[in-house]
């Protein structure tokens, strides 16, 4: 039983790759001896002057593209919240319980039942 | 002589004559130097808000979750702060006595304490009642190497929380599988070369 | 042997041999770029596989693992080996995870795309049995999580294990013996 649970884990433990698209973005980032990783992820706007009206039309749609990006995200967010603080909610319940467990533990060992629950030798 | 008319004089004095409701709600220190000793530690804050947030992500219709739902139904705050340290007795008693001087405070009542010389392990546990309804629970718990406080504000129901246990698929503690009381731990062999950091 | 920045030309860790990282290890401490390419590329998968079952999510995982390599850069010249850039590799990572995670007491729950992404070669397993086992390993407390990651992601012994993460190995065995126990219950319950 105990090598049927370590062989799952060893399969389910095989190392993954980060996408290739991560990989040269880090190695540009390292090589580049660049700033730190928020700074690394954002593109600048570069001249956006120069290229006219098309250019504030692009820019108008990216707004509309990032505020619903920007809401998925919170979505996003507000699932992952959510589904921590259930998580925490339930290793505080467990921890309780268990602590629980072990002052009756200690009542029950002490009670007179338990001595009459000894094995006779 | 004035003589202050009784209404007046009750009206100044009713804010010291108010009877203060009981706050179930411990203060918790930070623990900042425990945490650095510590080999793990878990601190968990659940306010009123994060635990209408948590009750809406717990499944009805998964049994452990529909179990925690019940539990913390009509709770306000779930706080736990627990330490485990390699090697036993790594936290002084002291750490916890800031903790302890509240328990003394008017309103709390302590339902249980238990001593357990072959697994030193020392459980308290407070109740505080308010006309007769339970609206905060305190446990400390001291093992020899970990310490856990939980303090739960509203009505809790012990027999349903002592139940979960089971429910969340981690075994009973068994105490007969606790960690050893410490004998000399096994010097770590150092490799031939040991890597520079 | 052609260093080049295709995944055909770059060997991954397990196929390179010695001498080649080696020989990549001198070139990168000499300040050769192409070389520091290939151990990024040798040691990838290495240092994002720990940053993501230690985190739990793509996100902080590629962090993670971007800030191991920034420090690995600046501490390039004091790596001896191949062997210790290993061991250094799995120390940070692990240790910085485990600290990150101290920090912060709320782990994110992974996401299903961050278990599918770059999957490794299938072996006929349910990979939902797979992840799930996964999601169960977020459940244990920080040190016993780096603890199984060493064990049987990066199949380290005991001995290991206590020397990457600075603990006793009663304790790093303490770790597993608890750990494998959870899991296996948590597992056999319906």
């Amino acid at each position: 039983m105990s090598h049927d649970i370590e062989s799952k884990l060893r399969t389910a433990l095989r190392p993954v790759t980060p996408s290739d698209e991560f990989t040269q973005r880090l190695v540009a980032q390292i090589t580049a001896q660049g700033a730190a990783s928020a700074a690394a992820r954002r593109r600048p706007l570069a001249g956006a002057r120069r290229y006219g009206w098309w250019v504030s039309a692009g820019l108008a749609a990216s707004l509309v593209i990032a505020i619903g990006v920007q809401r998925h995200i919170q979505e996003d967010r507000d699932r992952e919240n959510g589904a921590e603080a259930r998580r925490e909610v339930v290793e505080a319940l467990r921890m309780t319980s268990q602590k629980l467990d072990l002052a009756y533990e200690a009542v029950k060992s002490q009670s007179p039942e338990a001595g009459a629950e000894q094995p006779r030798a | 002589m004035r003589i202050f008319s009784l209404p007046i004089l009750a009206a100044l004095l009713a804010p010291a004559l108010a009877w203060s409701a009981p706050n179930p709600r411990l203060v918790l220190p930070e623990f900042s130097g425990l945490a650095q000793k510590a080999n793990e530690s878990v601190n968990i804050t659940l306010d009123p808000a994060l635990l209408a947030l948590a009750g809406r992500f717990l499944d009805a219709d998964d049994p452990n979750d529909a179990a925690a739902k019940e539990v913390i139904k009509g709770l306000q705050g779930i706080y736990v702060r627990s330490y485990t340290f390699d090697h036993d007795f790594a936290y002084q008693q002291s750490d916890i006595d800031a903790v302890r001087k509240q328990l003394a405070a008017p309103g709390w009542n302590r339902l249980m304490q238990t001593r357990s010389r072959k697994t030193h392990a020392d459980v308290d546990i407070y109740i505080m009642l308010d006309n007769n309804k339970a609206i905060g629970l305190a446990l400390i718990a001291s093992e020899a190497r970990q310490f856990t406080i939980v303090n739960i504000i509203g009505a809790i129901d012990l027999d349903k929380l002592h139940k979960l246990e089971g429910q969340f698929g981690v075994p009973k503690f068994d105490i007969d599988t606790a960690v050893p009381p410490a004998t000399a731990p096994q010097a770590v062999v150092p490799p031939a070369r040991t890597p520079p950091k | 042997m052609t260093i080049g920045w295709t995944t055909a030309h770059v060997p991954t860790l397990n196929e390179a041999p010695q001498i080649f990282l080696e020989e990549q290890l001198a070139r990168a401490r000499s300040g050769e770029p192409a070389a520091l390419k290939s151990l990024i590329q040798a040691h990838r998968r290495l240092v994002y596989s720990l940053a993501l079952r230690m985190l739990g999510t793509r996100d902080l995982a590629e962090d993670l693992t971007q800030d191991v390599f920034m420090q690995l850069h600046a501490k390039l010249k004091t790596i001896e080996s191949p062997g210790h850039l290993t061991f250094w590799l799995r120390k940070v990572t692990t240790h910085r995870a485990i600290d990150q995670l101290r920090r912060r007491t709320r782990v994110p729950m992974t996401s299903l795309q961050d278990e599918h992404e770059g999957s490794a070669v299938e072996d006929g397993g349910d990979p939902l049995w797979q992840r799930h086992l996964r999601l169960l390993l977020l459940d244990l407390a920080a040190p016993a999580r780096a603890v199984v990651l060493l064990r049987f992601q990066e199949d380290l012994d005991p001995g290991d294990i206590a020397r990457t993460l600075g603990m006793s190995v009663n304790t790093v065995k303490s770790h597993l013996k608890r750990s494998l126990e959870t899991l296996r219950q948590r597992t056999i319950r319906p």
